[in-house]
């Protein structure tokens, strides 16, 4: 385009090499400002955090910080602790995903149909997005608790317990503490987003449906779940990653134990880097969760592609 | 195929009142056609016989059973939408065989009805398109083949023209026509249409204000209109009204000046009446019968002219096919032939 400029009478005139370097580089001057804040707010943090995966990086050790390879990942690969919260993360993120869809999709079900004081229950439902995660987590530790809280009493009185135990000291049930506690936290989000898409959706299909026939079911089936599956589907993708991410529940509520029974890899993170202070090792643990939640992403948007090429 | 009875049938709601009182009764394979202006509650009665509206007061008969209580699935009814309603994500056939497929009828059964269907309204080529992927005339085809599928005792439409042009409307009412008198199914069919209403009905239903106006068959609403609503609304150009005094055997206007002769009805001398009589009835003549009136401005439309006059004051419209209309200007005379002329009481009643 510069050169075409200059031409004159279909001759090719050569400017100054210092004119063509000005001309080239001007797009990547105008833009570099934004680019340097960019680069230094969000690449800059995550090469360091890499970084501290391949070096030894205690807190409380002042000889320590040199690079080290591989060797926090091999210690990462015999580590039965790690492996124990890989599969409680599993179950963690699986059961709180799932339970705070079903709850969520039922309330949006629910919400959708027009009944007195709707607007009154619509912004009751909504609280529990607005209370703080940690508060939440204390709240719901106490619930638990046979001397202050009333579940493990009610519990009892149901027969579901032998006695008025505290389920969060329990190893074989204490990752149900938390995931209640996040299933009752999270499902605001599930209802919000659904309500939204239910809305979305032209009544008079509705209509048009009973009238060819279908029962409620019937037109859940052929009507609703298509117009929600986009929306379904981002969400869960969304929550998913965010869930298995979030560790302030657990350490608020149990700090991973008892016994490491409810140490999610999150939470473990959290655990190696304030508690024993080994930077290093959970950066390293950090890294491994990263790589797994990317596959895992890549794995839904395949997935998806795949299905919309399909129709 | 079947009778619909409505009897005495309200609807309000909450304390807003919108139907009140409608008696109705539609015989096997009859094509019924609702007409009357936007908000009197034509769609809310169409959607109370198909069951999408509770019924606040009185019955609905269908076949003869009662079905005010019956969810719109047992009612075994069709009904095109103004919208066409079309599943989005089930393409041409998957629309038209839903129903079908809800009864749990055979994979034969299904795919015969559904190319019955498709043939009649030219969707072969299209069976396997989604309705994203279609025209608005063909959406509203492919509404109609999702209604004609499955034999439904009636079929209701609610405006099912209204979104397409012209061109396109008067082929699909001739469609629509021809399909009746193939399936001779019971129709009850909303517009605000008049030709449509005209050519299509059976028997129109007039409706103003929630109320039933006239019920009669085309030429009957036309012709002896029952009251000023029904003889405003249905024509085009629409009545001529004037407030005239039966004075004397003959009908005057308020300054005294004769309009014409009164048909022969009973009436006290000097009673106020209103005179209706349609643009088309009117003739300008030269006799010395006519009553003079200034021309204000001359419309051709092509097929015929209309001429807004003002007659003593009061405006009228003529239209005629008389191609010199076009040159008329000034004064002219017009004149009120007896057996055209309508006569309405101050209730707005029709007394001859
Ligand atoms: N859900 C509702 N709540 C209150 N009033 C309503 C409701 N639905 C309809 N109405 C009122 O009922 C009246 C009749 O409505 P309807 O839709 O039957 O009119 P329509 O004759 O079909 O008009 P159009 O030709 O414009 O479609 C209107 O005055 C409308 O405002
Ligand atoms: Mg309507």
């Amino acid at each position: 385009m510069m050169i075409a400029a200059g031409t004159t009478k279909g001759l090719p005139v050569r400017k100054p090499w210092l004119t063509r370097l000005a001309d080239a580089s001007e797009p990547y001057l105008y833009s570099a400002p934004s680019l340097i804040l960019i680069v230094a707010v969000m690449l800059v943090p995550l090469v360091i955090g890499i970084s501290y995966a391949f070096r030894d990086i205690q807190l409380l050790n002042p000889f320590s910080g040199g690079f080290i390879g591989i060797e926090h990942f091999r210690a990462l690969s015999q580590d039965a602790a790690f492996y124990g919260a890989l599969k409680n993360t599993l179950w963690w993120t699986g059961a709180s995903v799932l339970l705070q869809f079903f709850f969520g999709l039922i309330l949006a079900l629910l919400l959708d149909k027009p009944f007195w004081g709707r607007g009154l229950v619509q912004a009751l439902v909504f609280l529990p997005w607005a209370v703080p995660s940690f508060l939440a987590g204390l709240n719901w530790a106490w619930l638990f608790n046979p001397v202050i809280g009333p579940i493990p009493h009610w519990l009892f009185g149901l027969g579901v317990m032998s006695q008025p135990g505290n389920i969060l000291s329990d190893p074989q049930y204490a990752m149900w503490g938390p995931i209640v506690a996040n299933v009752w936290w999270g499902i605001p989000f599930f209802a919000i987003t659904l309500l939204a898409a239910l809305q979305a959706i032209p009544r008079d299909l509705y209509e048009a449906a009973s009238i060819d026939g279908a029962n409620w079911f019937q037109r859940f089936c052929s009507i609703t779940l298509p117009f929600l599956a986009p929306t379904i589907a981002i969400t869960v993708l969304l929550r998913t990653v965010w869930i298995s991410n979030f560790a302030d529940l657990i350490v608020v509520m149990t700090g991973g134990g008892p016994a490491d029974r409810t140490q999610i890899v999150a939470s473990y993170i959290f655990t190696q880097a304030f508690k024993a202070l080994d930077f290093g090792y959970a950066s390293a643990i950090a890294l491994v969760l990263l790589v797994l939640l990317l596959a895992y992403s890549m794995f839904i948007i395949l997935l998806r592609q795949t299905l919309l090429n399909k129709d | 195929m079947a009778s619909i009875e409505i009897e005495k049938l309200e609807k309000s709601y909450g304390h807003v009142s919108v139907l009140h009182g409608i008696d109705l009764d539609i015989r096997d394979g009859e094509f019924v056609v609702l007409v009357g202006p936007s908000g009197c509650g034509k769609s809310t009665l169409l959607r109370m016989i198909a069951g999408l509206e509770d019924v606040s007061r009185g019955e609905i008969r269908i076949a003869g059973n009662r079905v005010n209580d019956l969810h719109p699935k047992d009612r075994d009814i069709a009904m095109v939408f103004q919208s066409y309603a079309l599943y989005p994500h089930m393409n041409v056939a998957g629309n038209m065989s839903y129903s079908l497929r809800l009864r749990k009828a055979t994979k034969e059964k299904i795919g015969a009805a559904v190319a019955g269907a498709a043939a009649k309204l030219g969707l072969e080529p299209l069976l396997e398109r989604r309705p994203k992927a279609l025209s608005g005339g063909q959406r509203q085809r492919v509404a109609m083949g999702r209604a004609i599928v499955r034999q439904p005792k009636a079929f209701l439409f609610d405006e099912p023209l209204s979104n397409l042009d012209a061109r396109l409307r008067e082929q699909m009412r001739a469609e629509i026509k021809k399909m009746h008198a193939d399936l001779k199914a019971t129709s009850i069919y909303v517009t605000h249409d008049q030709i449509e209403a005209m050519t299509l009905a059976d028997r129109i239903v007039a409706m103003h204000g929630g109320v039933v106006q006239q019920v009669g068959s085309p030429l009957e609403l036309y012709d002896r209109p029952a009251n000023l609503f029904v003889a405003g609304f249905i024509g085009s150009p629409g009545m001529n009204f004037l407030d005239v005094t039966y004075r004397g055997g003959a009908l005057r206007l308020k300054d005294g000046s004769r309009v014409a002769d009164s048909p022969p009805v009973a009436v006290q001398e000097g009673s106020d009446l209103t005179l209706g009589i349609r643009p088309e009835h009117l003739t300008i003549t030269t006799d010395s019968g006519g009553i003079s009136a200034e021309v204000e401005l001359v419309e051709p439309t092509g097929f015929g002219i209309i001429v807004h006059l003002t007659l003593h004051g009061m405006p009228v419209k003529v239209f005629t096919l008389d191609r010199q209309a076009l040159a008329t200007g000034g004064e002219i005379k017009v004149s009120f032939p007896v057996q055209h002329i309508h006569l309405f009481n101050n209730e707005g009643s029709r007394i001859g």
